[in-house]
Order: C-alpha cells, then sequence, then structure tokens
C-alpha cells in the first residue's frame, strides 16, 4: 500500500548488506525529532505510570504521617475481585461503554447518512452539531443534571406531563440512573461519530454506487452492501476513539450521580478517584488503575486487529 | 413527475427527521443559555418559563461571588502554555517519525499512543506526587505539564500521519539547494504542515480548556480555572442554576467560539485520520 515510491537509499538499503547500517543511521534520525517529545513524555507521562505500577503492590496511605509502605505482592489486586463495589463498577462501566458506544454509533450512522444527501442548509446542521461536543463536559453534565432534577427539571416536568412515573427523578432512581448517564454520553458524543461517519461517507467513490443501481440495486440495498462495507474501516476507528474515552467516564458521575444512588452508578474510572483522593488508599487505588488499563489496551489491540484485517481486505 | 414528487417527499422527510435530530442537541443548550439570562424568581418556576425579559442579574451575582476574570485569564494562561508546549513537541517528533519510517519508529508512534489509553485518574496522583518534589503544585506550571504531556503524544501522533500524507519531494529539493535538516524543516515542512498544526493545536487547547480534574488537584486559590470556579458555585443543599449557567457560559464560550471560526481544521482532527484512502 505505501511502497510503491522508494528513494534511491532504500532501494539501496534494500539490496544489499551495505544497506543495513543505513537504515539503522536513519532510524536514529527519527530518533533526534522525536527525543524532546520523548523525554518529556517519558518523564512527566511514564514516570507516573510506572510509579502507579510499582506502588500497586504495595500497602500504602498518603495520609499516613510515617508515610509506610508495605510490601503486599498481590494483594491490592485479590482485594479488587473480592471487593463488591469494584465488582459492580466493572460490571457498570461495561454496560456504560457497550450502551453508550452502541447507540452512538447507530444514531451517528443514521444522521451520518441524512448529512450525506447534500441538501441545502446542511453545513449550518454540521456546524451546529459541533456545539455538544465542544462544551466543556462538566457544563454538560451539570445542565443535563438539571434538566434531570425531579423537583424543578424541565425534563422531569414534560416527563411527568406526559404521565411517565418518575419517582426520584431520571437520576434518582437506581433502575434509571445508569441509563440516563448514557443518554448524557450520547448526547455529547454522538455528533462526533456522525460527522466522523459524514466525512467517510463523503470520501467513497460515487462509481461504485453508480454500477449497483444501474444493476437495479434499491437505495437501501446500495447503503447496505456499498456503503456500509465501505464506510467498516472509519466505524471502527470510530468505535476505538469513543470506546477508549468511555472506558474514562468521569464528569458526570462527578457532577451528577456521585456513584449513586446506591451503587447504580459506581464505574471504575470513579471508584478509583474516590479510593485514591478521598479515602487517599493510594496502594489499591493503583492496582485498579492497572486492570482498567489493561482492559482498554486489550480492547484497543482487539479494534486495530479487526481494523488490521479490515483495511487489508477493502 | 412521480419520481419527482417522491425526490420532495424525501427531502420533506429528511429535513423532518433532521429537524428532531437538532431539537435534541440543541434544546438542552437553548435551556442553558436561557437560564443564564432569566430572572432569578422565575428559575425554578413550575411549568418552565421560556419566554421572557432576559436580564444580567445573574452574571452579576456570580461576578460578585466568583473572581471570574482572575479565573479566565487563568484558563487562558494555562490552555494556552499547554498547547504551545505540546504543539512544540509534537510537531517535530511527528515530522521525524514520518520522515524516518521503520521498525523503530512505529514503535515509538505506538508508545506514544498508549499515553491516550492510561486513566488519567492512574497518573493524576504520582504526578502529584512529583510536583511536590519540584514545589510546583498551585502554580501554573504544574496543569500546564500534566495538560501538555496528555495532549503531546496525541500531537506527534496526528502529525506523522498528517506528514505522511504530503510528499517529501520540496524537502528534498530543499536539501539539493544545501538545507540542513533543520533548515529544511523550519523552512519547507512547517509551512506544508501548518493547517495541520493548527488542527492539533486547536484541540490541544480545548482539551486542555475544558479539563477540570487535574486543575482540582493541582491548582491553588491564585491559579484555579473556571471550571473549578463552576463549582464554587455548588452548594450541597440549596440549588444555584441561576449562578451555574451564566459562568458556566463564559466558561464555553470562548472554546465555541474557536471551534466554529476554525471549523475546517477542527473537524480534520475529530476524525484524526479515520477517514483514509
Amino acid at each position: 500500500m505505501k511502497k510503491t515510491n522508494l528513494t534511491v537509499e532504500e532501494q539501496a538499503s534494500r539490496r544489499g548488506r551495505r544497506g543495513r547500517p543505513l537504515r539503522f543511521i536513519r532510524s536514529l534520525g527519527a530518533l533526534a525529532w522525536v527525543a524532546p517529545a520523548l523525554v518529556f513524555v517519558l518523564v512527566f507521562a511514564f514516570y507516573p505510570v510506572l510509579y502507579s505500577f510499582f506502588i500497586s503492590f504495595f500497602k500504602y496511605r498518603l495520609t499516613d504521617p510515617s508515610h509506610q509502605r508495605t510490601f503486599v505482592g498481590l494483594g491490592n489486586y485479590i482485594q479488587a475481585f473480592t471487593d463488591p463495589t469494584f465488582v459492580v463498577a466493572v460490571r457498570n462501566t461495561l454496560v456504560f461503554v457497550v450502551g453508550a458506544v452502541g447507540v452512538e454509533t447507530l444514531l451517528g450512522l443514521g444522521i451520518a447518512v441524512l448529512l450525506n444527501r447534500e441538501l441545502p442548509g446542511m453545513a449550518l446542521v454540521r456546524t451546529l452539531l459541533l456545539a455538544p461536543l465542544t462544551l466543556t463536559p462538566l457544563v454538560v453534565a451539570l445542565v443535563w443534571g438539571a434538566l434531570y432534577n425531579a423537583d424543578f427539571g424541565p425534563l422531569s416536568f414534560y416527563l411527568k406531563q406526559i404521565g411517565i412515573p418518575i419517582g426520584r427523578g431520571p437520576v434518582g432512581e437506581p433502575s434509571t440512573a445508569l441509563a440516563s448517564l448514557i443518554l448524557v454520553d450520547v448526547w455529547q458524543w454522538t455528533p462526533l461519530i456522525a460527522l466522523i461517519l459524514f466525512t467517510g461517507l463523503r470520501s467513497q467513490p460515487t462509481e461504485l454506487h453508480e454500477a449497483a443501481a444501474i444493476d437495479g440495486a434499491s437505495p437501501w440495498q446500495r447503503f447496505r452492501f456499498v456503503s456500509v462495507p465501505l464506510l467498516q474501516p472509519t466505524i471502527l476507528v470510530a468505535l476505538v476513539i469513543r470506546t477508549m474515552d468511555a472506558f474514562k467516564l468521569f464528569d458526570s458521575v462527578f457532577a451528577i450521580t456521585g456513584g449513586g444512588p446506591g451503587r447504580a452508578t459506581e464505574v471504575v474510572n470513579y471508584y478509583i478517584f474516590k479510593v485514591g483522593l478521598t479515602f487517599f488508599d493510594m496502594g489499591y487505588g493503583a492496582a485498579m488503575s492497572t486492570l482498567l488499563f489493561l482492559v482498554i489496551v486489550g480492547f484497543s489491540a482487539a479494534y486495530f486487529r479487526v481494523l488490521n484485517r479490515v483495511w487489508t481486505n477493502v | 413527475m412521480n419520481a419527482r414528487l417522491r425526490r420532495r417527499l424525501g427531502n420533506a422527510s429528511t429535513y423532518l427527521v433532521l429537524l428532531l435530530v437538532m431539537a435534541f442537541f440543541l434544546l438542552p443548550i437553548f435551556w442553558f443559555i436561557e437560564t443564564a439570562f432569566k430572572p432569578r424568581v422565575l428559575t425554578f418556576a413550575i411549568p418552565p418559563v421560556w419566554f421572557f425579559q432576559p436580564v444580567i442579574e445573574n452574571f452579576v451575582a456570580v461576578f460578585k461571588q466568583v473572581p471570574v476574570l482572575a479565573y479566565l485569564r487563568n484558563s487562558v494562561v494555562i490552555a494556552t502554555g499547554a498547547t504551545a508546549l505540546a504543539v512544540c513537541l509534537g510537531v517535530p517528533a511527528g515530522y521525524g517519525l514520518a520522515r524516518h519510517p521503520g521498525r523503530s519508529s512505529n514503535a515509538l508512534a505506538l508508545g506514544l499512543l498508549i499515553v491516550r489509553m492510561v486513566p488519567p485518574v492512574a497518573m493524576l496522583l504520582p504526578f502529584y506526587l512529583l510536583m511536590r518534589n519540584f514545589h510546583l503544585i498551585g502554580t501554573y506550571w504544574a496543569v500546564i505539564l500534566l495538560d501538555a504531556v496528555l495532549n503531546v503524544s496525541f500531537a506527534a501522533w496526528f502529525m506523522r500521519g498528517y506528514y505522511q500524507g504530503i510528499p517529501p519531494s520540496m524537502e528534498e529539493a530543499a536539501y539539493c539547494d544545501g538545507a540542513t535538516g533543520l533548515g529544511a524543516f523550519i523552512r519547507v515542512a512547517l509551512p506544508l504542515g501548518f493547517p495541520g498544526t493548527v488542527t492539533i493545536g486547536l484541540l490541544s487547547f480545548i482539551a486542555s480548556w475544558n479539563d477540570f480534574l487535574m486543575a482540582m488537584l493541582l491548582t491553588a486559590r491564585t491559579t484555579r480555572t473556571l471550571p473549578l470556579g463552576i463549582l464554587e458555585t455548588y452548594h450541597t443543599y440549596e440549588i444555584t442554576w441561576n449562578l451555574m449557567a451564566p459562568i458556566s457560559l463564559v466558561a464555553v464560550i470562548p472554546v465555541l467560539i474557536l471551534g466554529f471560526a476554525l471549523q475546517r481544521y477542527y473537524v480534520a482532527g475529530l476524525t484524526l485520520g479515520a477517514v483514509r484512502e
């Protein structure tokens, strides 16, 4: 795919053994450009991450005046799997990720198809769609928290008006609280998916669609058997981006529910925050961080595997 | 005739569905802006009041309670600093990775991407301890450094893709004219990569502007950012939408204007190479 235009040096390096040191020097060339960024990331990102990984094998309370660190091996990890709150948080996180990313993808695909009809006024619609995803997530959370408010929130009011019993409000009832947070996420991030997929649809060659139309394919068939298969890589990239972020859900839990009612909206990222920053149980928080990181990397790696296969097929 | 009618019906239904979709996305924003300008007595009216004479009493009240302008300045300083740092480090890195393809640069690019997968909460506490050792807690630097480190990996990764899409022939011409590597980068590659640089600058700025978790832990009273000011209006036993809405509006207007004004670059960044040829 990319190996069409080889420079003279590259051809030489492919031909003979003498190319080998040349190639090595060339890769060092990259290092010179990357070095400042790399040092910066190593000091300020990898060091904290490694420290977090290291401390996950210790009992370490930040509030302890003697700063005693006690080695406990895998103790913190074992604690995680026997901690009922963590188990609930994992389940809620998975429900949230699957629910939010799933709805966003379907809804986003639908909106992308509408945008792709290129009618007058579509440019304005695309511009306005940028608004939700640009807003500060904390503000989005506070606004939705207000809309959901059982006593004064407009949304709760109109739900009651049309005869839906809301009890203590959408986020006050354990049965609807997590779904309500999913709705907030859907509101903020569906436009992102819609814009990504729209860009993907617009970049598709028209010849295939025309050929399918000449062969008598209906609009639906053209969408299902031409557009969607061509769009697959784009959909996957959108999924990767959203999934990575959905696992890190924090702002709306922090600002709307605080993990409640009960443990209905307790999610891993927020629970880590609580354990680390309000109970100052550094070791345990770090162990859960490691687990969350591994899950995110695992999901992303799986996506990229599929993506590679799709890219070679198309 | 029949075909034309069908097309018109199709267009009409497209508009109708889009109208519903846009109502869903814009009504919460509309309510939020209205609340900022709504007289306090109407804030909690049931049923909700949608039409009224707009007032600025809420802005006056929140400016009295929270040092909004100082926080605005802090937000500008921190977001600008983090963006400048991310761009200055990320653009050369992306350029180098693109122009020296190979196993090692693929590994480097992947390593940078992994930073985006780390839950920020995991980095926050160790980073806090690190900053405490440097005596930087409460200064602009602490937040700038953390925001920049989260942005720089993305910047490098994005610019790598961007420069891969630009053939190196122009720089090779500069080499033939006797330019050094650095000279070719500054005089040729930087101008060519300018649109991409605007994109990552904008994304870095918005990301850092919108953050409150890092700022919450790393700033002190004199360096607090606007999102923290929003939280200051929050009371446990009293609903204060009349204060929350105006300060939130002040907080989101700058990024909304930037996003709309630089829309072309913004969308290019959001789709971050999702759409490849």
